[in-house]
């Protein structure tokens, strides 16, 4: 036994890994030390344990965006999974989208451009109705005569 | 596997997105668990082993193909993890790694291979183990987390272990032992099995 603590570290060497001497030592002192035995053998049953616990952890975690938030940090497209169609036709969608880009750049424009006369009231006269331009929009105010009464 | 692997370094070097992306997918949960195991929190993990991703695509021009591409990712993904919890590793750098023979004056031995059985891959107290490592492993101090998770789930030699870590073999052999011990005696205290003075005597060495 007084040689427990030289041996003990070769426990659970893989094949290859001590030197020929070492391994003979070694085998010699597990045949006569039962200490190091029950060592070896809860070695043994335990062996593999951390890789599978932490593989299930990893296994149990969902890893679908995984891939993509990589390939965004290095500046790459996203060609699979949810934006793949995306990523394939996107010319295509861009085309298609453009008449509404186009007016929704104009309607902003133009929104903007009114937020920024919060407080005047630009006052037309059209036909018998009033077109008042407020921050929020036209406002129609009908005539008398529009409402029919 | 690593011929494939080869291949799609070899097209991912060439400009293909969707090379890099099969890679990644290929290894992006084992390159997870080995910086889950090493920093141990989730998300820190995950940041980990995306940024292991960035930097090897960041330098695939350099791969030459002499070591395997899971080797090399693994081999960042250590760095940077060990990086990511570098105070941590400051704190514990009294830990020695020398086996004495009061280290092996447990009494406790033999216990989990009685309990696990001859058959311990079947046993259903081996899944609940299991399901325990983590909160094992953040039980015991930096180093023995990471020489555990590179010898498990990496599976690297005492050699690779030297070589990785910059320690001796003989230094990786009593790490290892020291990180096995306190392994071990986690496992019995989840198993209901810890003798009296085992639990104690793991936390006193911490």
């Amino acid at each position: 036994m007084r040689d427990c603590a030289r041996y003990a570290p070769m426990i659970g060497a893989r094949a290859g890994e001590l030197r020929d001497e070492e391994g003979r030592a070694l085998a010699a002192h597990l045949a006569g030390c039962a200490r190091c035995r029950a060592l070896a053998a809860d070695l043994a049953a335990t062996d593999g344990l951390v890789a599978e616990g932490l593989l299930a952890r990893a296994a149990a975690r969902d890893f679908a965006p995984f891939v993509d938030q990589v390939m965004a940090r290095i500046g790459a497209p996203a060609p699979a999974g949810t934006l793949g169609w995306f990523h394939d036709h996107w010319k295509a969608t861009l085309a298609t989208l453009a008449p509404a880009l186009a007016a929704l750049a104009l309607f902003l424009y133009f929104h903007l451009d009114a937020a920024r006369q919060v407080a005047s009231l630009e006052l037309s006269a059209e036909g018998v109705s009033t077109v008042i331009q407020t921050s929020d929009g036209p406002v129609v105010l009908l005539a008398d005569d529009d409402l029919g009464s | 596997m690593e011929a494939d692997d080869l291949a799609l370094v070899t097209r991912a070097k060439a400009g293909e997105a969707d090379a890099f992306r099969t890679l990644v997918v290929r290894h992006q949960r084992k390159v997870y668990a080995v910086a889950l195991g090493i920093v141990r929190d989730p998300d820190l993990a995950w940041d980990v082993a995306q940024e292991a991703f960035v930097r090897v695509h960041g330098h695939l021009h350099e791969f030459k193909g002499d070591a395997a591409f899971s080797t090399w990712v693994y081999r960042i993904a250590t760095h940077l993890a060990i990086d990511a919890i570098r105070r941590e590793r400051a704190s514990h750098k009294d830990d020695v790694d020398e086996v004495l023979e009061a280290d092996l004056a447990e009494g406790a031995e033999g216990i989990l291979a009685t309990a696990l059985g001859n058959d311990p891959r079947e046993n259903a107290l081996r899944r609940e183990l299991a399901g325990k490592i983590q909160e094992a492993l953040d039980g015991l101090p930096e180093k023995h987390r990471t020489i555990l998770v590179l010898r498990e789930v990496e599976g690297l030699s005492y050699e690779e272990l030297a070589d990785r870590l910059g320690i001796h073999k003989g230094t990786v052999m009593s790490r290892l032992f020291h990180a096995r011990k306190k392994m071990q005696a986690a496992l019995r205290e989840y198993a209901g099995l810890a003798p009296a003075d085992d639990v104690e005597a793991a936390e006193g060495e911490e």
